[in-house]
């Protein structure tokens, strides 16, 4: 790592495809300037994610990374980790390929406590697949295969993380540069799986959730005199149904990652030229 | 064959059948002897049949055969389902003091020991089974010396208490046998020598492979019967730096491994078919990805949930095409339980070096069965690992491109990219299942899709070009007939070999182990009258590829009742099958 890192070296030299105004810009960004303010370069970073809007990230940054199948990111973060703790892993979805197809793997993502970023761009709607209800889309939100609406609860991925054990949950708007910037930098730093749901409006498919909304509506935190280590002020928080907030909702400070829980520190990568010493002792133990 | 004795014990699930047919053939390898083991179990945890049976001799044995000389019955049903195996000279062991009346046949001998109430003089009425194997012992003449090393090996962790226990039960068992009845030991003299074996299943090849070759991380979710080599791994992988995950479901297994294998791991997960279904998506991933990551899959009776304790060799198709668009891959099939170990290591090695995902294929059979060999059998000695085209930080600024940007899918003449490990400076690159270019990034560019699924397909036929694809051989290589078959099934053949030369028929076996890419055997077919393919399953998915390879029909022995083939039943398929027309 060195100290001499920009942001802008963990920019790739591809231009985005996303549609001009796209909340995405601004949370790749913020996540760009996390990393290296953290004293991350791009060498020792792992960024990896699905399919979809979100998933296009690792094309657009420049690290080490995969862009994987839909849905499957956390557990590719979690081999990644536990082969290499030395890394600094973090994982890029969006609200279906994460609350939906990948909701499982998120659920035990968050109770393994793997020591990784998960930064999810929730806008809210499908917009890679032209705008077909989400997890996280309102119950009367109308769009081509739910035209009366979804007729069902969003998922609240705060309280399903909140339930699953979570030790640190977030969120963040794409379009608050500095908070998105700090809040992610908090995520990175937490010693376990730091999960932000990042507000990443969709300005081509979602007419509600916009800019302008979050804008209007967001709560932050910090001007609420909100103590993240509170888990019941946190739980009212995220249970709160009548407001939209930002920050850090809940932090356990005691947090010990999976792979420290399971004394993996080595560098699994590093292996002898031969089996490894002792091993005619895997031999005789069948005697 | 007169040295062969056949044992078995049988009861309900639940009833410690596998655990006292493990400390009995421990016991036979102890005193020098070969054994070779096989599981009759239904899919429940209580209740239902469930049998363990050994084959033992002072020569090497490598398949079951149709003949039980000794059972311990703990329910009439084991009585039952045996009497087709069970001769003449058979002893039974039961219980008479339970309430069931056992209904044995009047040839052979019963042999009533009060198990249970033996087992409470000794400490426990859970030490039946032991004062069974101790009545089993007397009965062959089989020194109690050994049984009392393999209780110690079982229990010595549990305390000298419960050692002594045991040995106690296996005595009084012994004892009671002496006192009670005149057998002179069935004319049974269990021979005793000095080698020293060690005793495991395939599947415990497969996980100390793993170790050998340097695999440090495993992530598997439970399925039968792959199970056994997460339970292999867990425990003993930490001892060499390494850690499973018992994952959420197979989807996120794969998806781990493939985490750790693009950080530089050797990485692996084992499922079985169901499984593999659920992985498929993944592996196209790890194909285009170009990550080396072994996959395996034990297989059992399919389709569907199918019969999830049964033996089949039914995945061979979906090793070979499953997936969707045409995806370059490895598949290796050990064909022996020291097969299962090496097999392994060079699937670690051809991974690593081609960069592709490599299936290893084994099955149920192979992954239950235990057998003896000598421990040379797996010398770590002669274990090699390849890493491939592993670029450092010395070589790395190779394959840059003008901008200083790592060429990960670097187009070259043998289809082999050279691949850079996180944390290696400057060698920083995307990786992904969309069609790329050489630095990963995605494309649609026609002439550079080409490019790479020409690339990728040419590391096959690198792979065709620089490694030996042998096959292994038995029987008479001259042989007008000849018999090719893959997967466990080899040890029967082997066997059934020496029942055909009693039998005046000349037989050449071949035994695949690497059905992609595999042997061309164009040759050995046109040198054969007959040619005969013998698998588990019913459609015989390798004589269909056989006949695609060498345009040739040929006779097939299909036998997919859940049951592995037997070296009698073998001998006398091929048999028949030889007098049996070409088909057209």
């Amino acid at each position: 790592m060195s100290s001499d890192v920009r942001f802008t070296d963990f920019k790739s030299d591809k231009q985005p495809t996303w549609c001009p105004g796209c909340g995405d810009f601004g949370t790749m960004n913020g996540m760009m300037k996390a990393l290296a303010n953290t004293g991350n370069d791009p060498d020792n970073t792992f960024v990896v994610a699905g399919i979809g809007c979100s998933g296009k990230i690792g094309t657009y940054m420049h690290s080490y990374a995969l862009h994987g199948v839909h849905g499957r990111a956390l557990p590719v973060g979690t081999g990644v980790k536990m082969a290499r703790p030395d890394l600094e892993v973090m994982v890029a979805g969006g609200d279906g390929d994460g609350y939906s197809i990948g909701a499982g793997h998120f659920v035990h993502a968050v109770r393994r406590n793997v020591d990784m970023s998960y930064v999810v761009m929730d806008n809210r709607i499908y917009g890679l697949t032209k705008g077909q209800a989400s997890p996280t889309s309102r119950s009367d939100f109308e769009t081509s295969t739910t035209p009366e609406g979804p007729k069902q609860p969003p998922v609240n991925p705060l309280a399903l993380a909140l339930a699953s054990g979570a030790s640190f949950i977030a969120q963040s708007f794409a379009s608050d540069a500095l908070r998105h910037e700090e809040i992610v930098q908090e995520a990175i730093e937490h010693d376990g799986f730091g999960f932000v749901n990042v507000f990443s409006p969709c300005v081509t498919f979602n007419d509600v959730d916009t800019y302008d909304y979050f804008r209007d509506s967001l709560v932050d935190l910090q001007e609420e005199d909100h103590d993240p280590n509170d888990y019941e002020a946190a739980k009212k928080v995220i249970l709160d149904s009548e407001k939209e907030y930002q920050g850090v909702m809940y932090q356990d400070e005691n947090s010990v990652p999976y792979h420290e829980q399971h004394g993996v520190t080595e560098d699994m990568s590093d292996i002898p030229d031969g089996a490894p010493d002792g091993a005619m002792d895997l031999v005789r133990e069948f005697y | 064959m007169a040295e062969d004795l056949n044992w078995a014990i049988g009861g309900e699930a639940g009833d410690g059948i596998d655990s006292t047919g493990k400390i009995f053939a421990q016991a036979l390898s102890r005193a020098g002897r070969h054994v070779f083991t096989s599981k009759d179990f239904a899919s429940r945890i209580r209740g239902g049949y469930t049998a363990y049976k050994i084959r033992t001799s002072v020569d090497q044995v490598q398949s079951v055969v149709d003949r039980l000389d000794i059972l311990v019955a703990l329910t009439q049903r084991t009585i039952d389902e045996n009497l087709d195996e069970l001769h003449d000279g058979s002893a039974i062991i039961y219980d008479g003091e339970r309430s069931w009346e056992a209904e044995i046949p009047e040839e052979m001998t019963a042999v009533d020991v009060p198990l249970k109430s033996l087992a409470e003089d000794a400490g426990g009425a859970i030490m039946r089974n032991i004062v069974a194997l101790g009545a089993a012992c007397e009965i062959t003449g089989f020194d109690v010396e050994y049984l009392d090393e393999a209780l110690e090996k079982r229990f010595g962790g549990k305390g000298s208490k419960i050692v002594e226990n045991n040995k106690e039960a296996a005595r009084l068992g012994q004892e009671y046998v002496q006192e009670n009845y005149d057998l002179d030991h069935l004319g049974y003299d269990v021979e005793t020598t000095d080698n020293d074996y060690v005793l495991l299943n395939g599947n415990e090849a497969i996980g100390m492979g793993a170790i050998a070759a340097g695999c440090r991380f495993y992530a598997g979710y439970p399925i039968t019967p792959a199970t056994s080599i997460m339970e292999y791994l867990t425990g003993r992988i930490e001892d060499y730096g390494g850690h499973v995950v018992q994952a959420e479901d197979e989807l996120s297994a794969i998806n781990m491994a493939l985490g750790a294998a693009r950080s530089g791991a050797r990485a692996m997960t084992a499922t079985s078919g169901a499984g593999i279904d659920l992985m498929t998506e993944t592996f196209g991933l790890v194909a285009t990805s170009e990550t080396p990551l072994v996959i395996t899959d034990v297989q059992r009776s399919g389709p569907s949930t199918g019969m999830p304790t049964k033996q089949e060799q039914g995945d061979l198709n979906m090793a070979l095409y499953g997936g969707h668009g045409e995806v370059p891959r490895f598949v290796v099939a050990p064909t022996s339980i020291t097969e299962c170990f090496w097999k392994t290591i060079e699937a670690f090695n051809y991974a690593e070096k081609y960069q592709t995902p490599v299936f290893l294929v084994s099955d149920l059979a192979m992954s239950v069965t235990e057998q003896t060999f000598p421990p040379e059998a797996f010398d770590m000695d002669d274990v090699e690992i390849d890493r491939g085209k592993l670029v450092g930080e010395d070589d790395v600024d190779e394959w840059l491109d003008e901008q200083g940007r790592f060429r990960a899918h670097a187009v070259t003449d043998d289809g082999i990219s050279p691949r850079a490990i996180p944390g290696t400076t400057d060698g920083a690159h995307m990786s992904t299942g969309l069609e790329h270019d050489e630095l990963g990034r995605r494309t649609e560019e026609e002439d550079e899709r080409v490019q790479q699924v020409d690339k990728r397909n040419r590391k096959v036929e690198t792979a065709r070009n620089e490694e030996d694809w042998e096959y292994r051989e038995f029987g008479d290589p001259d042989a007008d007939n000849l018999v090719i078959s893959w997967g466990s099934n080899e040890g029967a053949l082997v066997e059934a070999l020496e029942y055909l030369e009693d039998d005046g028929i000349d037989v050449r076996v071949i035994s695949v182990p690497y059905l992609f890419p595999r042997p061309d055997l164009s040759e050995e077919i046109d040198a054969a009258d007959e040619t005969i393919v013998v698998e588990c399953n019913a459609n015989g998915q390798f004589a269909d590829v056989i006949e695609h390879d060498v345009l040739t029909r040929v006779k097939r022995i299909n036998k997919y009742t859940g049951v592995r083939f037997k070296a009698d039943e073998l001998a006398d398929a091929i048999t028949s099958k030889l007098s049996e027309e070409v088909p057209a």
